[in-house]
């Protein structure tokens, strides 16, 4: 049997058709402030319809019993079809094609996919793939992955197949699917058709452009029966980019980036990739525009040094590509690298590192890496705090999402698809109980929670967050000491309740270096603070 | 003249029939034949690193500096992870042996004698999977000789705290330098607690090593910090190179590195991002083994 990587503290190893833990509880409540990861994409896990499923069945059921009869009408099987589902021509084949699947397409292999009914026990080998079940509600089909599925964090629950194991492996799990992409059709054919001899359903899938990427999610909506809610995401994600692209397109002046996708020879991507696409919705000049693709078909386009720095001083801001399929070079190797102090993001500091998962596969996350690089070259403008301004008192949850702005920090992405197999001292990314991730604030509160700057709690079923909770003086102390670095002084000032202070060490340092005030020589840790307190004192800390 | 003796002597004179029934119709071609010149070969073997500036610093200064001490001896390098070379190779076309292509290489191109150097800080798992590599090659060349890991006796220890002690900042009340090491599974690991005593024991009160991967790990180190009463620590790598482990879990900006465990605790923190290999004095350790090495086995129990 396949290995599970980790099993969260307080949660059941989940098994098919079960509710699983993490993933679809505690929908984000609209907070006052769901900017700057709100943008109304709340990913609603929803279930199948049973209703639906049994429907579709029965009809299967009917087709195929009615198969032998020739004379049967091909008309009642479609009824269906019509309903929901958007098998292209089931309404209206001639009698002899009445057999047909309740659901079909063409994958991205070019096969002819029939499918008597949704999948339901899918083996899937990729890890955007993974992603997008789970967004589409369907985490809980999914009985196995590949082991760069750990996002969201559930998957990296599920047991790990790969491509180049005995695919008796994959048979032995009994799924109905294994969904793939061309990319494994290529590299071991030999272990796709062994799987579908075994008559397991095999479906290539793979947007190569940004172009095709709504494409590919209804066929995922299709082959999980899920549409509705496929296109529900859909109109999300491009509303998501729209509001992201109107914002950025006021500002000026535009700054001018170079992308880099891998390290050797310093390339860049194609003017349809993913990741350019980004760079124009992030309101971002690409200096790479015209580069052309390496191969026929490939969105990596050559560059090279010679042309960034005979560009030096126009580069406004440098991002690199980081992750699994290109390790990446990061900031300060590209700073040391000969001639680049003469690149004006080098000499600034302005280099950006991104995960790939958030800017080159076809994922719904792909709007956050927009975000993330609007963030980066209009932080200004992006990470503006007056909008949060009140005088209620502030939750965890708002700290959080004033803080990551603030401090203008990327939000955190799992980098090792190890991650979950190795031990994290201190909070472990995704497992708060009460942040699912699709949560419209889980970045926020995970960027600020691992940066240290607020402390998780626990109780008998694991980790949680308590976002509703308040910020007492005490909490906002340690963020603070944190964010900044702060000497000790030769004298200090009393503070009459120190004793009472959870970390009197910091309290003494802020308190001597005057960035907290006390109130009749008392620093009142247990005091609670409000939105605009806190907004004051954060950019008190700014010259 | 043990059995041993007579078999490496019968071996040796085997081995000179062999080159010289080989050699003979070349030799009888040329007008003089030239007399065989001891070749040799100083080979110093690290994890290696990516960062062309802190491998300039470290590796690439140790090894100069071992260079300089065997004029003899021609520098060769080796690094033992491939993942570094193979990034180097495939981003930078540099192109590092590693240690069994390094050793080949050098038997192929008939050096005779061969002195290895290890830049490992412990005796752990690396440098003992370095000499099963290299044992082959043990019979292959008229002297082999590797040298041992940084802390490799007692001397050893003192003699880092010696070089350690010049590259420390000032301590003053309630400051302490808190080094980070690796740590590893290995029983080596035991290296790093007999590190925090022999620095005790010279007076160092105020200076501790910790660990990522072993012990003594960060939270036995705070507990010495809390009872000496520490308010400011400065962190500094206990590592040949100040690679990813300093950048990112010494130095980093994410919870879990040492810099914000300390900080949430109410340490004021300042970072040195300066690899062992920089030290002079560190340095000089690894001459003083690689010389060690050279000296006929069996010395010491003569001696005695």
């Amino acid at each position: 049997m396949p290995k599970l990587r980790w099993n969260p503290p307080g949660k059941k190893k989940p098994r098919n058709n079960q509710e699983f833990g993490i993933g679809n509880k505690g929908k984000g409540t609209a907070a006052p402030f769901l900017y700057p990861y709100s943008h109304d994409c709340e990913m609603k896990m929803k279930k199948l319809s049973p209703n639906l499923v049994i429907a579709l069945f029965a009809a299967a059921l009917a087709m195929t019993s009615c198969y032998p009869g020739v004379t049967v009408e091909p008309t009642a099987a479609p009824v269906v079809t019509t309903e929901s589902i958007t098998a292209p021509g089931a309404t209206t084949e001639p009698e002899t094609e009445t057999a047909a699947a309740a659901i079909q397409f063409t994958d991205d292999m070019g096969n002819e996919i029939n499918l008597e009914h949704a999948c339901q026990r899918m083996i899937v080998l990729y890890s955007a793939h993974t992603e997008n079940l789970y967004s589409l509600g369907v985490g809980d089909s999914v009985i196995g992955v590949n082991s760069t599925s750990i996002y969201p964090p559930d998957a990296a629950t599920k047991p790990v197949f790969d491509y180049d194991s005995d695919p008796e492996k994959v048979i032995a799990a009994n799924p109905d699917c294994m969904l793939i992409r061309p990319f494994i059709d290529r590299k071991n054919p030999d272990f796709v058709a062994a799987v579908k001899k075994a008559g397991v359903t095999v479906i290539s899938l793979y947007p190569e452009k940004f172009n095709e990427f709504d494409a590919y999610i209804q066929k995922l909506g299709l082959m999980t029966d899920t549409q509705e809610k496929a296109d529900e995401l859909l109109k999300e994600f491009h509303q998501n980019l729209a509001a992201i692209s109107e914002k950025t397109a006021a500002i000026e002046p535009k700054k001018t980036v170079f992308f880099e996708s891998t390290a050797v020879n310093c390339r860049t991507v194609t003017a349809d990739s993913m990741a350019a696409q980004a760079l124009k919705l992030a309101g971002g000049i690409n200096l790479a525009a015209d580069a052309e693709a390496m191969t026929e078909g490939s969105s990596i386009a050559s560059y090279g040094v010679e042309k960034i720095l005979m560009n030096a001083d126009k580069i406004d801001v440098y991002i690199t590509q980081r992750g699994a399929m290109n390790a990446g070079d990061n900031a300060h190797s590209i700073s040391i690298r000969e001639g680049f102090d003469s690149v004006k993001a080098v000499r600034d500091g302005r280099i950006l590192e991104i995960n790939e998962k958030l800017i080159s596969a076809p994922t719904f996350r792909f709007y956050k890496g927009v975000y993330e690089i609007a963030r980066y070259l209009y932080p200004d403008v992006m990470d503006d705090l007056e909008s949060f301004r009140s005088d209620e008192p502030i939750t965890r949850e708002n700290l959080a999402a004033i803080l990551v702005r603030f401090a203008h920090k990327p939000i955190y992405v799992t980098a090792s698809s190890k991650y979950y197999q190795q031990e994290h001292s201190g909070h472990t990314y995704g497992l708060f109980t009460d942040v699912a991730w699709d949560d419209p604030s889980f970045d926020v509160i995970e960027t600020a929670v691992l940066a240290g700057w607020i402390e998780g709690k626990t109780n008998q079923t694991g980790e949680f967050f308590d976002k509703a909770g308040s910020v007492t003086r005490d909490d906002f102390a340690k963020a603070v000491f944190l964010l900044g670095d702060y000497e000790r002084t030769e004298s200090h000032t009393p503070i009459a309740d120190l004793d009472q202070v959870q970390n009197p060490k910091i309290v003494q340092i802020l308190v001597d270096n005057g960035v907290f005030q006390l109130e009749d020589g008392k620093f009142n840790p247990t005091k609670q603070l409000t939105v605009n307190e806190v907004i004051d004192l954060l950019n008190g800390l700014n010259p | 003249m043990n059995r041993k003796s007579i078999i490496l002597l019968m071996t040796g004179l085997l081995l000179a029939g062999i080159v010289l029934t080989v050699y003979q119709p070349v030799a009888a071609a040329e007008a003089t034949p030239t007399p065989a010149v001891s070749k040799k070969a100083l080979l110093v073997v690290s994890f290696g690193t990516s960062y062309a500036d802190t491998r300039a610093k470290t590796i690439e200064a140790t090894e100069k500096t071992l260079a300089a001490a065997f004029p003899d001896y021609d520098l060769k390098r080796a690094f033992t992870s491939q993942t570094i070379i193979d990034i180097l190779k495939k981003r930078d076309g540099i192109e590092i042996d590693n240690a069994g292509q390094a050793i080949e290489k050098i038997y192929k191109d008939g050096y005779s004698e061969v002195l290895v150097q290890p830049l490992h800080v412990i005796n752990g798992e690396e440098y003992h999977s370095l000499l099963v590599e290299l044992n082959p090659y043990k019979e292959k060349f008229a002297k082999f000789s590797i040298g041992s890991p940084l802390l490799s006796s007692h001397e050893d220890y003192v003699a880092a705290i010696k070089a350690l002690d010049k590259e420390m900042p000032a301590r003053g009340e309630k400051e302490a330098v808190v080094f980070m090491g690796h740590g590893t599974h290995h029983p080596a690991d035991a290296a790093y607690a007999a590190m925090n005593y022999v620095l005790q024991d010279e007076g160092y009160t105020d200076v501790f090593v910790g660990t990522v991967e072993g012990y003594p790990t960060l939270d036995t180190i705070i507990k010495s910090l809390e009872a000496a009463k520490i308010e400011k620590v400065t962190l500094m790598p206990f590592m040949i190179v100040a690679g990813d482990h300093a950048q990112n879990d010494m130095a980093g900006d994410e919870e879990g590195s040492w810099k914000v465990i300390l900080k949430s605790k109410g340490y004021e923190v300042e970072t040195v991002l300066k690899g062992l290999g920089e030290m002079k004095g560190i340095q000089k350790i690894y001459i003083e083994h690689a010389k060690a090495a050279l000296e006929p086995a069996g010395e010491e129990e003569a001696a005695e």
